[in-house]
């Protein structure tokens, strides 16, 4: 597949774009408000924005693996909710947060299943996973109040600071910094892209497919079941709702930072510099006077951009390595993404079926 | 080679028929719900569960024909909410009622139009794109009201079309409305061109485009089918109602994606039925039915549907596991 190495080399400044409109925006509301770039908005900024960022950098792995996770959001609600439900029932600060994070491996180990070893579309099952999340916080809000946890190793894990910066924001960057070394530097991270990029060629040099499908899944549910433990303690009470909508935030982050919805591209980094984006429109509308209501409108809308945009600039590039190739050699039927993809013949008993693409 | 036992052939078009495990669960479901509770096989819980089920069986309507194409719509929720703002502002506005409705059921197929060209004409992948309109349309509302429910549109009229006032006795206007829809959705796919086209689209997209099927076409009126559908559902909710809070249809897409894969459409597109969609709508219903007679909290239907949902695409991936069994069993006993 030398046309695709040639355009992950030719697409590899992926995330330029949104960091350069980072900047600007930053820029922007620098001048046009007083009180944007003052240190308390900043920390107030990255601390509100750290559970988009954790749940981005969990979603990059689940792209790039060529998968989809809807129900992150109500995970992070529902361990939030369980979290607070331990705490409240005099548990010990290390058990409420393994409960949490358990809550949230609960939705990764069936999230994993199903979708890997059961070989069903991931989107449709992480969309029922979300309906079950967001109904089970739902029962449990209903018939308890879930506030008010007198617990100060608890509120510090994101109220506190350390060395100055907010704890939260210390936490989220060292779950950052391991997810990207892990997805880069690690046996797994390769086997991630590579699954990505071509999941038959995976199997065929001997990547169990379907344990890497699993294990992707599991990552980002554990990741959300850490930032529901974040929330709660951010919180300090867990209304009905909570999360909702949160992957919709999670999935705009990584995509405008340039992981690729086909798999096989990105990096949790672009996803962290996506979701800093979009955490600082939202700040920075808000300050200078727009209804942040429109937040979720500029959340699908940049969703829709950063996807067409992306395709552009893939079918650009294939263009251009076409003409190149016309020129070198005789005259060659080129690589077309035209509107319709040939439909992945659904042969049973092959592996490649595990990716469920659109 | 020993040719194994061939199932027969009776039961190989049954397990091949996408309905018939749809069937069988509401025939069970009927049965075990008559039996434990007295009050649930009478006329007054008939004329609720349909009254109620109009909602998920529109929205399944279009989400069936969405399917086909082998597309999906996560938007209808949203759309439906939206939609139905547009008509009950309008009517508060002064607007006589029956361009208030037309103009709920426009504002529907027009947001399904916005769906199809972001998918045809930018190249977005389908669930990106009504993900994101899920998103613009839900933070439309939201912003538009203000956070508060538009009230003040209820004509007398209104009360009628809704279902709320019942002149004709158990059916309803809006039972009326979806007979009608399904009838004309089922008569589309089955006997016109587009249903056809529809089919090829979704069993195979190449050959489709090779023997000349319109497919940007056929794909943008599936979703305009579908988000006329949210229109007409929106409508209906907005008159049930009475008011039409920011929230509305939310979380709809769920329901009416799994009362779609129950009644036998499959994710990959090319299968799926009007008359599917009934039963599947039909199987949602009586189990939120059964949840209500059961007297277990309303904050289970969701964790119930998303179950079902679930247990659903399951169902589905055996049988059709079945089939493939089945077949490369008959061929092998033909080639014996």
């Amino acid at each position: 597949m030398s046309v695709r190495e040639r355009l992950t080399q030719v697409v590899a400044i992926d995330g330029l774009p949104v960091a350069a409109g980072l900047v600007l925006a930053t820029v922007f509301f620098t001048m046009t408000s007083p009180f944007f770039l003052t240190q308390e908005n900043i920390a107030n900024l990255l601390t509100q924005s750290i559970f988009i960022i954790i749940l981005a950098a969990g979603m990059t792995f689940v792209l790039i693996v060529g998968g989809f996770d809807l129900s992150v959001g109500a995970a992070t609600g529902l361990s939030a909710a369980t979290t607070m439900l331990v705490l409240m029932n005099d548990g010990p600060l290390p058990l409420a947060v393994l409960v949490g994070v358990g809550t949230g491996m609960i939705f990764g180990i069936i999230n994993g299943f199903v979708i890997a070893v059961m070989e069903i579309n991931a989107f449709i099952v992480t969309l029922a996973t979300l309906s079950i999340g967001a109904g089970a916080l739902q029962v449990l809000t209903n018939s308890t109040q879930l506030t008010g946890v007198a617990s100060p190793a608890f509120a510090w894990l994101t109220k506190g600071s350390i060395l100055g910066i907010p704890s939260g924001v210390v936490i989220t960057l060292i779950i950052v910094a391991v997810l990207e070394w892990v997805l880069l530097f690690t046996t797994f991270g390769r086997r991630v892209f590579a699954v990505g990029t071509n999941p038959r060629a995976a199997f065929l040099a001997g990547v169990s497919v379907r344990r890497l499908t699993f294990s992707v899944y599991l990552l980002s549910g554990t990741i959300a079941g850490l930032a529901g433990v974040l929330l709660a303690s951010h919180l300090n009470s867990v209304q009905p709702g909570l999360g909702q909508g949160y992957e919709l935030s999670a999935i705009a982050a990584a995509v405008l930072g340039g992981v690729s919805l086909a798999g096989g591209r990105g990096s949790v980094w672009r996803a962290v510099i996506g979701a800093l984006f979009l955490a600082t429109m939202a700040q920075g509308l808000q300050l200078i006077g727009v209804d942040p209501l429109w937040f979720s409108i500029v959340t699908g809308a940049s969703i829709v951009i950063a996807v067409a945009f992306d395709r552009a600039v893939q079918k650009w590039v294939i263009k251009q390595l076409a003409a190149a190739t016309r020129k070198r050699d005789v005259p060659a039927e080129t690589d077309d993404l035209s509107s319709v993809s040939p439909a992945v013949p659904s042969t049973s008993g092959t592996r490649s079926s595990v990716r469920n693409t659109i | 080679m020993k040719p194994t036992s061939a199932p027969s052939p009776r039961f190989t078009r049954l397990m091949a028929n996408p309905s018939s495990g749809a069937i069988f669960l509401l025939v069970i479901l009927i049965v075990v719900m008559s039996v434990a509770f007295p009050n649930f096989f009478t006329a007054i819980n008939a004329s609720n569960v349909s009254n109620q089920m109009v909602f998920v069986l529109l929205l399944a309507i279009g989400m069936t024909v969405v399917l086909i194409t082998g597309g999906i719509d996560l938007s209808v929720g949203s759309v439906m909410g939206l939609s139905a703002g547009v008509g009950a502002y309008l009517i508060t506005g002064g607007a006589p009622l029956i361009l208030g409705l037309v103009a709920t059921m426009a504002a529907g197929a027009f947001l399904g139009l916005v769906n199809g060209l972001m998918i045809t004409r930018l190249g977005l992948p389908d669930f990106i794109a009504t993900l994101a309109m899920l998103g613009v349309a839900r933070g439309a509302l939201f912003l538009w009201t203000g956070g508060i429910p538009i009230i003040g549109y209820m004509l007398p009229e209104y009360y009628v079309i809704s279902g709320l006032a019942q002149p004709f006795g158990f059916i309803t206007v809006p039972i009326l409305i979806a007979i009608v829809a399904v009838v004309i959705v089922a008569v589309v796919l089955k006997y016109t061109s587009y249903g056809r086209h529809a089919y090829g689209l979704g069993s195979n997209p190449h050959a489709a485009v090779l023997s000349g099927v319109p497919v940007a076409r056929v794909k943008v009126i599936a979703y305009m089918i579908s988000g006329l559908m949210a229109g007409v559902a929106g409508m209906i909710m907005a008159g049930r109602n009475t008011t039409v809070a920011p929230t509305m249809g939310l979380g709809y897409e769920v329901a009416a994606i799994a009362a779609a894969i129950i009644g036998g459409a499959a994710l990959g597109g090319g299968r799926g039925t009007a008359f599917g969609a009934v039963i599947g709508a039909l199987v949602l219903s009586l189990t939120a039915n059964a949840i209500n007679i059961a007297g277990v909290s309303s904050s289970w239907q969701q964790i119930v549907t998303g179950g079902v949902l679930l247990l659903a695409v399951l169902f589905d991936r055996m049988s059709s596991l079945i089939r493939a069994r089945s077949v490369r069993l008959t061929m092998r006993l033909a080639h014996a």
